[in-house]
């Protein structure tokens, strides 16, 4: 009988078990189960349960994003950099020719439209960009005040030498066309009385737009290298080449340059600010040059079309095929983040960035702060999940 | 244990044809002349010795300094020749000592260059000054500078064996660890990089096959040897071996690291195999060797010496422990390094850091931010970023470099510094799980020793 009552327990605790498991079962497949990866083609919005197994990815080809990125942003990119220094270089022509008010207005117009151009290139820092060291033939702060008016001065000069760096470029037009304690009819009375100037500010603005319409020209004959060089990710290769200098210059000359060494955060133990470093200190208006050389770097790395907004496949597509994440979650998505975090700090600061950084300087600090942050993300994290080398030297590893 | 007492005796001191040993000696002098040739024409003496200005010794060996320009020049041509030498068999022993001196003094003057198969070639450089590999085939022989021998104690030959044992077994082991084998890590990322590659290229977007070369990796790594020893597997393995070292030529920046390991295993062959391939050389010499030198030794048994039994212990259990020291450190080794090096672990991570320096200034607020590449070459910078001896190493530099100085702020302010505190901010990336703050920022790295001890002030790895 014992026995007997004991086997009917058990069946009946198998039974309840079973049971059990059977309404864990359906509770949990009526919870709808689906990609909840939001960079998988198919992420479903409307799943509660994560089966991410059935995530699908674009089936990345390292190839095709060099063809994107190629095609809807750098050479776009060069385009409109290039018809910006026309105009600028017409607008100033135009100026020479007859210096009025308007037309002295309309060529800090066109100054402005060409410099904002310059920021969505800049970091597009190798290939016929570097060749002729574009970056510091364009765009070198603080300019040089004093070689500016000898040059003017003396009538001669070669903007060719890379001596004049720091007498030419955007920089320097910030300077001539923001000259300090004049007005602007003082301005044009400047320009009417001393031909040498008037001839030096054309002069500067035909040496940016032939710069621009080298690199454009370089670039019909360098896409076909750039998009075939596509065989690995080693010291050389594109992929190499586009992170090595956008990593570069990010570090150097948009976080350090744009707000590192206005605030002091370099200036040796005191780090004190020095508001005369500031990008067109004599414009008065340094920020929304910051902002869109970020807003153009999030479109290249992600990459989104120059012109309109279409997404192909960009570097966040190459992160999220290798599956790179950062406190898990996907690098792709916290690189984007912090460089909108940065883009919403600029947006608290006020211009002239160089009065803001004497009144609000935590607050620059802070924005700073996320500029910081976003150095390892691209230089260590970004680098090392595409297995990018950063260095220039070649050497073996095991 | 008698019948273990035997086979060791016979393993060391039972003889045996000196073919393996001499084909060996011509194999490793040619790879060397090679490697070394290719070393300086990549202009690797300028970047790695002479362009840096400051370098990361070893610990006991600070006193390792570079030359100059001609100085480093006379070094590696010192090495050039040595490595002729040792290939054609003149001045054999002194080729080796000159070899293994040069060699390794190259390898102690900075560890930012550190890789395994250097320490791999000066322990043979080491080994190669005890072994009688000019026998036979060589221009001493020819010169009469030393006597025949068909037959040498066994050891010779097996240590050779042994040491190729350790690096593939040691590797084997290192490769036992969870990231390796069940999340396939490094070569889950670093194979998506390699779809371009001819053939298996479209196999490489697959994860499937991470885990096949990671498990597959592991097993050729633990049984290679055992598969070479074998007879009848032999010719199995060798093919093995140049599938294996082939494929990771092509995939990986590893230089000629595959190509030492080919023709080193090559000593794993049978005697019949060497001695046909050396018989072949000698007949091929144009002049034959000159006749009072064809003195065969023929002792049939050679007496055993105990002293060489008992060097040859110490060698092989140094070489057995070092790898294991490891053991001794808390934390998880990949994320410390703490007794990483000189254990046969290869291509086992993959670690990026981003490293920021600051000198403070004595008693104030201020502090400065370093600029490394101002007293480090990239790849100094790179390696020193994720190792905390070298970080430590970079931060007493520093300290000195700062010591005892006054300078002048742009805004007129003095600032003396006698030891000033040294701290750094640095962000490591391990295996791409994100990077995270790697040491306490706040730890004052000028005041710390270096040494062996365990490094408290890295921070504990969280996943």
């Amino acid at each position: 009988m014992g026995a007997n009552q004991n086997v009917t327990m058990l069946s009946l605790r198998i039974q309840k078990v079973f049971f059990f498991a059977i309404i864990l079962f359906l509770s949990f497949s009526c919870r709808k189960k689906g990609c909840m990866d939001p960079n998988a083609t198919n992420f479903d919005s409307d799943a509660e349960v994560a089966d991410n197994t059935t995530c699908l990815y674009v089936d990345f080809q390292r190839s095709e994003m060099l063809a994107n990125i190629c095609d809807n942003y750098i050479i776009p990119a060069y385009a409109d950099f290039n018809e910006k220094t026309t105009i600028l270089n017409v607008a100033a022509t135009t100026f020479s020719s007859d210096p009025t008010d308007t037309k002295f207005q309309l060529l800090k117009d066109a100054w402005k439209i060409a410099l904002l151009s310059w920021q969505q290139v800049s970091f597009i820092d190798f290939g016929p960009a570097e060749f002729i060291i574009l970056k510091n033939q364009v765009n070198i702060y603080p300019t040089n005040v004093s070689l500016i008016s000898e040059n003017i001065s003396l009538g001669v000069y070669d903007l060719g030498n890379s001596s004049n760096n720091d007498a030419k470029g955007f920089q320097a037009l910030d300077y001539l066309l923001h000259m300090p304690g004049l007005n602007e009819q003082e301005q044009v009375a400047y320009f009417i009385g001393e031909d040498n100037a008037l001839t030096y500010l054309v002069e500067l603005t035909n040496d940016l737009k032939n710069n621009a319409q080298y690199v454009v020209n370089e670039w019909e004959v360098y896409k076909s290298t750039f998009r075939s060089n596509n065989g690995s990710n080693a010291v050389g290769s594109s992929v190499s080449n586009l992170v090595n200098g956008l990593c570069s210059y990010y570090e150097t000359y948009i976080r350090k340059g744009k707000i590192g060494l206005p605030l002091g955060a370099f200036n040796q133990f005191t780090q004190e600010i020095d508001p005369t470093l500031v990008e067109c200190y004599y414009h008065q208006e340094s920020l929304p040059f910051i902002s869109t050389a970020l807003e153009g770097m999030k479109k290249y790395i992600n990459g989104v079309s120059f012109n309109g907004n279409t997404n192909g496949l960009g570097l966040d597509d190459y992160m999220d095929y290798v599956g790179a994440t950062q406190n898990s979650s996907s690098l792709s998505t916290v690189i984007s983040d912090q460089i909108d975090l940065v883009l919403g700090s600029l947006g608290e600061l006020n211009d002239p960035l160089s009065n803001e950084l004497a009144v609000n300087e935590s607050g620059v600090l802070d924005t700073y702060g996320t500029m910081q942050q976003l150095v390892p993300y691209m230089k260590v994290d970004m680098t090392s999940a595409l297995g990018v080398l950063i260095t220039y030297q070649d050497n073996d590893g095991d | 244990m008698m019948e273990i007492r035997k086979w060791l005796s016979k393993q060391v001191f039972s003889e045996e044809s000196i073919a393996p040993l001499v084909v060996f000696r011509i194999l490793f002098g040619s790879m060397m002349l090679l490697s070394t040739l290719r070393f300086m024409l990549k202009g690797w003496v300028t970047d790695l010795y002479i362009t840096p200005t400051y370098f990361f010794t070893y610990s006991g060996f600070d006193w390792v300094k570079p030359f100059d320009e001609f100085g480093m020049f006379i070094v590696f041509g010192a090495i050039l020749i040595s490595c002729l030498f040792i290939t054609i068999g003149l001045f054999y022993r002194f080729s080796a000592l000159i070899f293994f001196i040069a060699f390794t003094y190259i390898e102690l003057l900075d560890k930012t260059n550190y890789l395994n198969h250097y320490y791999f070639i000066s322990l043979v450089a080491f080994l190669m000054m005890f072994l009688p590999a000019n026998k036979r085939c060589s221009l001493d022989l020819y010169f009469g500078f030393t006597d025949k021998k068909n037959k040498v104690a066994r050891w010779t030959i097996n240590i050779i064996k042994f040491q190729l044992a350790v690096v593939y077994i040691f590797a084997g082991i290192s490769k036992l660890n969870y990231e390796w084998l069940i999340e396939a890590q490094p070569l889950i990322n670093w194979l998506k990089h390699q779809t371009d590659l001819p053939l298996i290229g479209a196999l490489m977007k697959y994860e499937f096959t991470a885990f096949l070369f990671s498990w597959g990796g592991a097993l050729f790594d633990l049984l290679i040897v055992f598969i070479l020893l074998n007879k009848r597997f032999r010719i199995y393995g060798y093919v093995m071996v140049i599938l294996f070292h082939g494929l990771t030529a092509v995939m990986f920046p590893i230089g000629v690291f595959p190509y030492v390991m080919i023709v080193s295993t090559l000593i794993f062959f049978s005697t019949s195999f060497h001695e046909k391939t050396i018989t072949a050389i000698e007949s091929r010499m144009p002049i034959k060797p000159k006749k009072h030198s064809l003195v065969s030794a023929g002792i049939k048994n050679i007496k055993p010496k105990p002293y060489i039994g008992i060097l040859l212990s110490l060698y092989i259990f140094i070489q057995l422990l070092v790898p294991l020291r490891y053991i001794m450190y808390p934390g998880k080794l990949f994320w410390t390094e703490q007794g990483y090096r000189f254990s046969w672990r290869v291509m086992l991570i993959e670690k990026v850091g981003y490293a920021q320096f600051y000198i403070h200034e004595d008693g104030g607020t201020g502090k400065k931010l370093i600029n490394n590449r101002q007293y480090l070459t990239p790849q100094q910078e790179k390696m020193m970023s994720t190792q905390p001896d070298m970080i430590l190493q970079y931060a007493h530099h520093l300290r000195d470099e700062y010591s005892n100085k006054t300078f002048i702020e742009k805004n007129g302010k003095q600032i003396h510094l006698v030891i000033p505190k040294v701290t750094a901010e640095i962000y490591v990336s391990l295996f791409n799980k994100g990077s995270r703050l790697f040491i306490d920022p706040d730890e004052n790295l000028s005041s710390l020793n270096r040494g062996v001890g365990h490094k408290k002030w890295i921070r504990k790895y969280e996943n």
